[in-house]
């Protein structure tokens, strides 16, 4: 008798177990996105107020991956081939989003985001978020490649190939930026940005996206690799520039010693610092262009993917519209500098007073030029900085150079299967 | 019957060993990435046509090639040096002998962690040091030429200890009644190092040279954590770029072809190595 009440009690306790579980599936969606640890940090306020406010309902919680770029790439692709990754949703650099499309991992967004939705973002976060027609990434900021001047040496930014040597030489007649014009020359994916923006400028593109090849070896192409190389030869910029990343061109033009600079919206900030030797006399503008060519400025930016595999997309929709809402862009702009992605902020008196320069930057978006949107990018790009930067630093012809460059994609995508 | 006892072992290698090789064999003619939905597809020899015009590779079959060479040199002089040493009876020996080997007990990505700190520009010990002595940063870990000995000091660091144990092992097996004799002929100590202890110790050397070789050769872990192949790829290995091509750029007919080629190069250096060694006389073949 009293085996059989244990029994049945036994039995109740384990039916309630079991609602319980099942009750709690029902209500709270747990909902994880990986993130680089910058940005983890820059949510965190965030997803506690999304977490709040989603009580019983949603539950977000935001996966600090490694700092590197290349490093939570690998983290996330090593989970993705394991299949059943313990993540909803990722952020996603601008050039590795045709991979994972063509891999099969993302799950388009058209559902949760609308013409409407896309519509209110500035003109350059529109871009790169699309693959064949399909709306895969939604943009957590803006980034675009800009021309940095010195306002104090100079009344107008130069605007051509031209002026730019000519005012540089100048002032390095006087004595003054003995640095020039100042890049990204180092043998990795700042050159290839770089080279983006001033084959735009000649009026040439990397890829052509109607035929499907690379048009590397155009006169375009092979004019800009021989400009970037007399950039160097004739000292407007210095020999040390073909070694420099982001951090050493902003060392320089920092402390004074460049008339120019090319570079990412994040070294504004930098510059009107209290260490800067030139706080207050910055002015900002696209990449010089020929006469008759648009300046171009190529697209950088991070955005928010969901996963193919997620048991829960409408919850994962939510956090990605939270994390880029309005409110949520107003913020990270405010105490961490991220550019915007909506329009409307890039005229918001509370925002133009932090940063001045928000009306250029939009100007600078509305130029702004993706690096080819193929799977293989990463690959094309390897192959197009080595032959930049052996014209750049070894003595190899210009034409050479491009043509190798040329050759060595098509070879790439022969192996890979077919064009890209 | 002789056969038949070999079975298990033959079965072992051809499932760990022969089996994949022929995998990646097969892989090596097919396009298997992203464009073909990560399927196999078979693409004539594109691979290898595109194997052969691809500047990274060579680069980096020519920097691992240094790097095994320079290292395994380096390695088998300290080695023998310190065989030598703990060959010889002295007190606190066996404590020594167990000190010595703790490098090669540690995991290597551990001690790739360790050596990045180290060298870390500007809070290691070492830049530390210098700009104490105001030399300024020196950036070991920016320039290609400093990163490179920085690698190669690792690995000489962490498996000096191994060849030094085989060689241990190998002066072990001399008897000593030939240095005896040699005393009693009136030899030289000098002349006891060449004349007896070199060549005898020669196949252990050869050994040491085979396994530290393939294995230097195959370099992974310790540049991936170390350096992750930079700066500007001036330290990157065949086997981390077989892995890039896998796992980052997801193309895995080209890594199995790169993977492939490492194999089939390292062989043949082997092979001429091996052929070479027999022609010098050096090695005498092996008698049944």
């Amino acid at each position: 008798m009293v085996v059989r009440r244990r029994l049945i009690a036994f039995g109740l306790g384990l039916l309630l177990l079991a609602g319980v579980v099942w009750g709690g599936q029902q209500q709270v969606q747990s909902v994880t996105i990986l993130m680089p640890a910058p940005y983890a940090d820059a949510t965190a306020t965030l997803v506690d107020r999304f977490n709040a406010d989603h009580r019983g309902q949603i539950h977000l919680s935001v996966s600090r991956g490694p700092l590197e770029t290349e490093s939570i790439s690998d983290l996330a692709i090593s989970s993705l081939l394991l299949g059943s990754p313990p993540f909803d949703a990722l952020l996603v650099d601008v050039t590795w989003l045709p991979k994972y499309v063509a891999a099969g991992w993302l799950e388009p967004l058209e559902p949760w985001f609308d013409a409407a939705d896309e519509q209110e973002l500035v003109a350059g976060a529109r871009l790169g978020n699309r693959v064949n027609g399909s709306l895969y990434r939604w943009p957590l900021g803006a980034d675009v490649g800009l021309l940095y001047w010195r306002t104090d040496l100079m009344a107008d930014p130069p605007t051509t190939p031209d002026e730019l040597a000519a005012v540089v030489s100048k002032l390095q007649l006087n004595g003054q930026a003995p640095q020039g014009f100042v890049w990204q020359g180092r043998q990795y994916e700042g050159l290839s940005c770089d080279f983006v923006e001033m084959l735009q400028a000649f009026g040439g593109s990397w890829f052509n996206a109607a035929t499907g090849e690379p048009s590397l070896d155009s006169a375009a192409a092979r004019q800009t690799a021989t400009w970037m190389k007399s950039l160097i030869n004739d000292g407007i910029s210095p020999r040390a520039v073909t070694n420099y990343a982001e951090s050493e061109s902003l060392q320089a033009f920092k402390a004074g010693d460049a008339a120019l600079m090319r570079n990412w919206p994040y070294a504004w900030a930098e510059l009107q610092g209290d260490n800067s030797a030139v706080k207050g006399r910055i002015g900002v503008t696209t990449m010089v262009a020929l006469p008759g060519e648009t300046p171009a400025a190529t697209l950088g930016s991070w955005g928010l993917s969901m996963l193919r595999d997620t048991p829960h997309p409408a919850a994962t929709a939510e956090a990605i519209r939270y994390l880029t809402s309005q409110e949520a862009q107003r913020e990270r702009f405010l105490n961490q500098g991220y550019t915007p992605t909506s329009q409307a902020l890039f005229r918001d008196p509370e925002l133009v007073e932090r940063s001045a320069v928000l009306p250029q930057l939009e100007e600078a978006l509305a130029n702004a030029v993706p690096r080819p949107m193929s799977p293989l990018y990463a690959q094309m790009s390897d192959l197009l900085q080595r032959q930049l930067s052996g014209i750049l630093t070894e003595n190899l012809d210009p034409d050479a150079g491009m043509a190798q460059a040329q050759e060595s994609t098509l070879t790439l995508f022969r192996s890979a299967g077919g064009s890209a | 019957m002789n056969l038949l006892l070999l079975l298990p072992a033959l079965l072992l290698m051809g499932l760990v060993f022969v089996w994949p090789m022929l995998r990646y064999g097969w892989l090596s003619f097919h396009a298997d990435s992203v464009l073909t939905g990560l399927n196999p597809v078979p693409n004539g020899g594109a691979n290898w046509v595109r194997l052969l015009d691809d500047q990274r590779f060579w680069q980096d079959t020519l920097q691992t090639t240094r790097f095994a060479g320079v290292s395994v040199g380096l390695e088998l002089l300290l080695a023998l040096a310190i065989a030598l040493l703990l060959d010889q009876r002295w007190r606190g020996r066996g404590m020594v002998r167990a000190l010595a080997l703790l490098p090669w007990a540690l995991p290597t990505t551990m001690m790739a962690l360790g050596w990045r700190w180290i060298f870390n520009t500007p809070y290691g010990p070492i830049e530390r040091l210098t700009q104490m002595l105001g030399l300024g940063p020196l950036n070991l870990l920016s320039t290609p030429m400093w990163t490179w000995l920085v690698t190669v000091l690792a690995d000489v660091w962490k498996t000096t200890p191994f060849i030094a144990l085989l060689l241990l092992a190998g002066l072990q097996t001399i008897p000593e009644d030939l240095y005896s004799a040699f005393r009693l002929e009136g030899g030289r100590p000098v002349q006891a190092l060449t004349s007896i202890t070199l060549p005898l110790l020669m196949p252990y050397v050869l050994i040491a040279l085979l396994f530290r070789g393939a294995q230097a050769f195959g370099v992974f872990d310790l540049i991936q954590v170390l350096t992750g192949g930079g700066p500007a790829g001036s330290t990157e290995s065949v086997a981390l770029y077989a892995y890039l091509n896998a796992m980052r750029f997801l193309d895995f007919g080209y890594s199995a072809t790169a993977m492939l080629a490492g194999f089939l190069l390292l062989s043949l250096t082997m092979l001429i190595l091996a052929m070479l060694l027999r022609l010098s006389g050096l090695i005498k073949p092996v008698q049944p």
